[in-house]
């Protein structure tokens, strides 16, 4: 009895194929999608063999070209798999040593407001500045070696990390609490089974801002001074005016940056199998 | 009926404090007393203050004046010897059917197997059976609400507290929840609070239904027994007849 009741509210999920059609087929949101993709690199490439900015912009396939030469021959002592990895791995190391403090320090400063009060204001104090204000300062403490990159990485991406796991916090419905205490649990209970996992996903979202950050801080550390890396090979391309070079750069950044935030969407579905995902966003 | 003394709510009056200092009395001098596996409804429309007088069951508020007990002890706080199903469902969106039904069993520490032998009975019970490894959002409301009952009941509580269940459902789901919800009494007997808008729900459901007056504070208006065998029909002539006697007597929008 009780099973067909359950029939009765679940949705069905059967679909019907239909025939081909024309028009079915050009609105398909696919298809539009590569004529999109499609359409740009027309145009770009058109742009670029007019010369409409004169010798400034290379073709796209010139880019690949130029991309393909650097993997296999060197540049200013490395391939073009040493420049991504020396980006990359400041990108991470400065991203994983900001989120491991500053998730826990927004949990917690949203758990307990003595610590809130401690650390608020000194937080609002630093939050409006552009973490890019900080280069000159991270070069005079630190040099231009590792260590300023890694720094201003960890100053771009700490922001974003702590207000987001702090906010995931406090925006737990209040209500959950209670069904944990009339369930007989205690505070700790309310902590582990309700403040931390209702707060995941805000701390995930937390954590794809940080990692953007974290390119952008890269690029601009890399860009001032740097002899490795992807921003490097921008900068180079921009003085030595290979249009190639920069757009490569450009594109390699892109991709590599993609690709990490991947990996935290990867992990976020691990760790959060039950948050329905939102398409196309 | 046993007419052993379940729930004893003496005097009962609370006010909230909104926006300063704007005193709003919610409830107003109330008493009354609940019977062992009796099947109380609290029937009166929105804003009466009948979910308030539930969360001091519950004890997630304190009565300003009055006390309440349970099997003669007062009630301070809240506790796992009271079941609550929330009107909103309050199911924990990262936990399985499972793991949401089985909470209350692993914060009092019954063992794994234990707990997946009572959390498997009552999800059988609610007819969530093939559904436990589902995660919230994947039910339909309905379904939602049957988890809801099964968490609650799989604390073994002394004392169910239902808070307008099934407000949130259609009227055809809802309809159908009131039937499994008679259905699950029959085989679970519990002293059951339920506190609702809906009079044919009242009706249909229970055995005492306490009418609460439609304005705040709220007190209470009058008592109504209903000696129907059941299970019940919505169209009962003598069914009809009482519903009449209610709808007379209340300011419910019919």
């Amino acid at each position: 009895m009780s099973g067909s009741s359950i029939a009765n509210e679940t949705i069905d999920h059967s679909k019907n194929r239909e025939p081909f059609s024309f028009y079915k087929f050009i609105t398909n949101k696919y298809f539009l999608n590569v004529v999109s993709i499609v359409a740009f690199l027309l145009i770009w490439d058109y742009v670029a063999k007019e010369k409409i900015f004169r010798d400034s912009l290379a073709r796209p396939l010139e880019v690949v070209d130029q991309l393909y030469m650097l993997t296999y021959m060197k540049f200013a002592g490395t391939n073009l798999a040493g420049h991504i990895w020396a980006s990359t791995q400041r990108v991470l190391i400065g991203f994983i040593a900001a989120s491991i403090v500053a998730v826990p320090l927004g949990l917690f400063m949203a758990l307990n407001k003595y610590v809130n009060a401690v650390v608020k204001p000194l937080f609002d104090l630093f939050k409006p500045m552009p973490p890019i204000a900080w280069v000159s300062i991270a070069i005079l403490w630190f040099g231009i070696g590792e260590m300023s990159k890694v720094f201003i990485i960890i100053i771009g991406t700490f922001v974003p990390c702590l207000l987001n796991a702090y906010n995931g916090v406090r925006l737990v419905d209040p209500d959950l609490y209670d069904v944990v205490r009339v369930l007989g649990g205690n505070r700790r209970d309310e902590i582990f089974h309700v403040c931390f996992p209702a707060s995941f996903p805000a701390v995930f979202a937390g954590l794809q801002i940080s990692l953007s950050s974290a390119w952008t801080c890269v690029l601009a550390a890399e860009l001032m001074n740097s002899r490795d890396g992807m921003g490097f090979l921008i900068k180079r391309g921009m003085d030595t005016h290979q249009p190639t070079l920069v757009l490569g750069g450009m594109v390699l950044i892109a991709a590599a940056a993609y690709g990490t935030s991947l990996l935290v969407t990867l992990l976020e579905k691990k760790l959060c199998p039950w948050k329905r995902t939102i398409e196309n966003l | 009926m046993a007419h052993k003394l379940k729930l004893h709510c003496d005097n009962v009056s609370k006010t909230f404090i909104q926006k300063g200092n704007q005193e709003v009395p919610v409830i107003r001098d109330v008493t009354l007393d609940v019977y062992e596996n009796e099947f109380l409804v609290i029937l009166g429309p929105g804003q009466c203050g009948k979910s308030t007088l539930l969360k001091i069951f519950a004890g997630l508020e304190t009565p300003d004046t009055g006390y309440v007990t349970l099997d003669g002890q007062p009630i301070v706080g809240p506790g796992p010897d009271r079941g609550i199903v929330f009107q909103g469902y309050m199911l924990f969106a990262w936990k399985t059917v499972r793991d949401n039904v089985e909470l209350g069993l692993k914060l009092r520490n019954i063992p794994k197997s234990e707990r997946r032998d009572i959390g498997q009975h009552y999800i059988d019970m609610v007819g969530l059976t093939g559904f436990e490894n589902h995660y919230p959002h994947q039910l339909s409301g309905g379904m939602k609400q049957r988890v809801g009952i099964a968490r609650a009941y799989a604390n073994s509580p002394n004392i169910m507290l239902l808070d307008e269940p099934f407000g949130q459902l259609d009227a055809q789901t809802r309809m159908f929840m009131q039937k499994e919800t008679a259905r699950i009494w029959e085989q679970e007997r519990r002293t059951v609070i339920f506190v609702t808008n809906n009079i044919d729900e009242a009706l249909y459901l229970g055995d005492r239904i306490i009418l609460m007056e439609g304005k705040l504070p709220g007190t209470i208006k009058t008592s109504y027994d209903i000696d129907l065998p059941r299970p019940r029909e919505h169209t009962n002539i003598d069914l009809l007849k009482l519903r009449a006697t209610i709808t007379d007597n209340t300011e419910l929008v019919l």
